[in-house]
């Protein structure tokens, strides 16, 4: 994602370079924290080594570590016994992953709702093809446990799921892999708008269309209901994105919080 | 790939010549092969795990670790197995709810684990137990081949999976299995196919093709229209349908379907300068 500088670039464009990498290590840390690879209370290593792990300079790590704590992600205690520490704040996820999303340009937003509506749609009319009624019971395994999950993010896993068991309707082990990457970026990210109740059950009507389309083998319908299913759920993301002052127009996921404020501007102003 | 020209010089009549029938026994010939592997694998399963409720307790994750030497051999003396191991039915084991001891060959030729993380709070992926190389064999006691399918569990693979089911005093305590991809099975079968007169094709019980010779039906694509299901339980012989001479591989699951020449028989297509012509009846 963030593209690794080489040592004369970093002398050059020394300014840049410590944005961008205060931005990836605000992501990576990020990202293992609400992946649950880093738990409640774990204390993160001494900033020098932590600095020296992740090949960042320890004014970089600082900073990341400022805008951490300015997320409520990691607290720091000085003294004795101190040192910076893991804190799953007790608000529901979802406040959480909408400062993540700030982490997103709606270009680079928009340029994953191109490339996962290209892979989707291509798998639903290859699987239109291909298919035969085994095939189909997974994904409707997988619908049905959309529609009854309780939490977006067993929503958020069943959902990308559905889509590599789509790629893997399709016969195709490459549009099958694309799949299951793509999903590691947008996995989280999808439960902002699947913790929407309603939102939710358009969804599933829209993925039970899909499977009707694949089942009746009309290729191009099935291409074409997946791909939405794909638009639907990103030009929500990037409707969030730009936050109430770009104009949301539909009613907010109930579990996200009141008077959200746009949440790139706060971390701007925790990293510049 | 593509249909089958041949250089007009490959070999006498008798290596040329093949039979649809030879070329079904040896395809089964292959997979039985690595059944054998599946068959090892279950027979150390089976002996541990009598051993360990004998000693009155219930196994755990690492008793396990003593079928890895029998894994391990099975990867390098396989061909064909890209992966191999045994699948706990769920609750068997007294540390975890759910287990695969799963060995796989990489690209250079090493052997390594399969770790997947199983919890169902993290993963989407964690119950195995809807995969047909879980559920044929628990559900039938036969042993079963899966696929082809996308194997995005193990391997990302195009993949047939081999599986047995394992069981201890009538009770079923998971299966035992091995993967063969199926870029490594085209590899042995599709010499075998193309020796045959005309393009062919091996399918599985649902229609879909596993390997082929016809650029018209190719891997992954379903061959309709015909009950397969009546070739695999049928005569060793085979039937003929609409110009297709279905024929089961004797004991696995799949039907080789080789277009009959309308001209019968084959001699027929001998050239008087000793070229033997390859073309099926145009389509």
């Amino acid at each position: 994602m963030n593209p690794d500088k080489t040592g004369v670039q970093r002398v050059v464009f020394t300014p840049v370079d410590t944005l961008a990498r205060v931005d990836a290590v605000v992501r990576r840390l990020g990202d293992a924290i609400d992946l649950g690879l880093l738990t409640d209370g774990e204390q993160l290593p001494g900033e020098s080594d932590l600095a020296a792990q992740l090949g960042v300079s320890t004014v970089t790590l600082r900073e990341a570590l400022m805008a951490l704590r300015q997320r409520g992600l990691v607290t720091t205690r000085r003294g004795r016994g101190g040192g910076s520490f893991v804190t799953v704040p007790d608000g529901p996820a979802e406040d959480r992953l909408l400062a993540r999303l700030a982490d997103w340009s709606t270009e680079e937003l928009r340029d994953l709702a191109d490339h996962w509506a290209a892979v989707s749609g291509a798998a639903a009319r290859l699987a239109a093809r291909r298919t035969e009624p085994a095939d189909l019971r997974q994904l409707q395994r997988s619908l049905a446990e959309l529609v009854h999950a309780e939490d977006s993010g067993a929503r958020s896993r069943v959902y990308g799921r559905f889509h590599v068991e789509l790629a893997a309707a399709a016969q195709s082990a490459r549009l099958t892999r694309e799949e299951v990457t793509l999903q590691t970026e947008v996995g989280a990210l999808l439960r902002l708008v699947l913790c929407d109740d309603r939102f939710l059950r358009d969804a599933a009507d829209r993925h039970r269309a899909v499977i009707s389309a694949v089942h009746d083998g009309a290729g191009d319908r099935a291409r074409d209901l997946a791909e939405q299913c794909v638009q639907a759920s990103m030009a929500r993301l990037v409707e969030l994105r730009l936050g109430p002052v770009g104009g949301v127009r539909g009613p907010r996921p109930k579990e996200a919080p009141d008077g959200q404020q746009p949440p790139s501007r706060e971390r701007r102003v925790g990293t510049a | 790939m593509g249909s089958n020209p041949r250089p007009a010089n490959a070999g006498s009549a008798l290596l040329d010549d093949m039979s649809a029938a030879d070329a079904a026994a040896r395809v089964r010939d292959a997979l039985e092969g690595v059944f054998d592997a599946v068959g090892a694998t279950g027979a150390d399963i089976e002996s541990l795990l009598s051993a360990v409720l004998t000693e009155g307790r219930r196994p755990v994750s690492g008793d396990l670790a003593a079928l890895r030497p029998g894994l391990h051999a099975r990867l390098a003396g396989y061909d064909l197995v890209s992966g191999i191991g045994f699948v706990a039915a769920p609750g068997l084991l007294d540390d975890v709810p759910a287990w695969l001891e799963w060995w796989q060959k990489t690209a250079d030729a090493a052997v390594q684990p399969l770790l997947l993380d199983l919890d169902p709070q993290r993963s989407a992926y964690s119950d195995y137990t809807h995969w047909d190389w879980f559920t044929l064999p628990r559900d039938t006691g036969q042993r079963a081949v899966a696929g082809p399918y996308v194997d995005y569990l193990c391997s990302d693979e195009y993949s047939l999976t081999l599986s047995a089911p394992v069981t201890v005093g009538g009770r079923f305590m998971g299966v035992a299995a091995a993967d063969v991809y199926l870029r490594r099975f085209e590899a042995v079968v599709m010499p075998l196919l193309q020796r045959l007169p005309g393009p062919a094709r091996l399918v599985n019980a649902r229609g879909r093709v596993a390997a082929s010779t016809d650029p018209r039906h190719l891997v992954g694509s379903l061959t309709k229209d015909h009950d397969l299901a009546a070739v695999l339980a049928g005569p060793a012989q085979g039937t003929d349908q609409d110009g297709l001479r279905l024929l089961p591989c004797d004991g696995v699951p799949l039907v080789l379907a080789a277009e009959t020449p309308q001209v019968a028989p084959n001699r027929a297509w001998f050239t008087p300068g000793g070229r033997r012509g390859t073309r099926p009846p145009s389509p």
